[in-house]
């Protein structure tokens, strides 16, 4: 049969390696990493965690400053749950899209309840005499960031 | 006796105008040319600047959004992927981390955005493989290839 533009999709050809090959890999892989976490062979941990509708990347002796109230007293520490992502030097665990609770923990401390600076919002409707000004100001909270830690469960 | 209205030599005067116009002009200081002196054109700019920062809030988010995508798109082209492919295939393998973070992940955390490259691309072999299918002619259908029996 000749060859036209449709007989072989666009994409060039792939191949997967062999999955029993792969599942090997991948249960070495674990292994090694789980090792290296029981025996604490990590520098550094940074995590991102999924707080206040926002996504942090955050370290430990981290300051974070979020625009909204937090219920929670000054000096009062927090855990963290949803965490998506930890790294250190040698290995990242990407989360699905959160880690498990019983891998990771990320303690927070809160330092400052605060107010923003005065912010002004102004309309300005020119030739019509409109002008509205309203200053604005919002609660802002700053928490820093304890302790990140991972056990090895994997 | 008691006065029910006030004498005619008794006047309401002005007496904070100087601060009324230092409100104002406190915004215009680091302006440039008589703008930041002199009230009458001051509070003309003071108010161009403040509508001009409200709506620049909101255009803030939409630029700093573009800048991200481009930031991930260089990154992702370093790694023999393009942008689309790397996003997609990284929200088809249910990993939720928005732009901002997979724009800070690429400059300070080199090795694992690579990973991330490689998850992306992995998946998207994946896709090929499984949009292609078996192989074989669906039943009933007549193709290009006529049997002569």
């Amino acid at each position: 049969v000749a060859k036209t533009s449709l007989t072989s999709p666009p994409w060039p050809e792939v191949k997967l390696p062999d999955p029993v090959e792969e599942a090997k890999h991948h249960a070495e892989v674990v292994r090694k990493v789980n090792a290296m976490i029981a025996a604490g062979h990590y520098g550094r941990l940074f995590a991102v965690v999924h707080f206040a509708s926002k996504q942090w990347k955050i370290t430990s002796e981290d300051l974070i400053m979020m625009d909204n109230v937090l219920e929670a007293e000054c000096g009062d520490r927090i855990r963290m749950e949803k965490v998506l992502l930890v790294g250190a030097d040698d290995f990242t665990l990407i989360g699905r899209p959160l880690l498990g609770k019983e891998l990771v923990r990320v303690e927070a401390t809160v330092i400052e309840k605060t107010e923003s600076w005065p912010k002004i919002n102004m309309r300005f409707r020119r030739r019509h005499n409109y002008q509205r000004k309203k200053i604005i100001v919002h609660p802002q909270t700053v928490l820093r960031i304890n302790t990140i830690e991972i056990f090895p469960s994997l | 006796m008691v006065l029910l209205s006030a004498p005619r030599w008794l006047r309401s005067r002005l007496t904070d105008r100087f601060w009324r116009v230092q409100e104002v002009l406190k915004y215009a200081r680091h302006f440039r040319g008589r703008k930041n002196r002199c009230y009458k054109l001051a509070v003309r700019s003071v108010r161009r600047a403040f509508v001009k920062s409200t709506k620049a809030r909101r255009e803030k988010k939409r630029f700093l959004r573009a800048l991200w995508i481009t930031r991930i798109e260089a990154a992702s082209l370093e790694h023999g992927l393009k942008y689309p492919a790397f996003i997609s295939n990284l929200i088809k393998s249910q990993v939720e981390l928005n732009r901002k973070m997979i724009a800070d992940l690429a400059i300070y955390e080199p090795k694992t955005f690579k990973s991330l490259a490689a998850l992306a691309q992995r998946r998207r072999q994946e896709g090929f493989l499984a949009a292609l299918g078996d192989g074989k002619e669906p039943e009933g259908i007549f193709s290009r290839i006529v049997h002569h029996y």
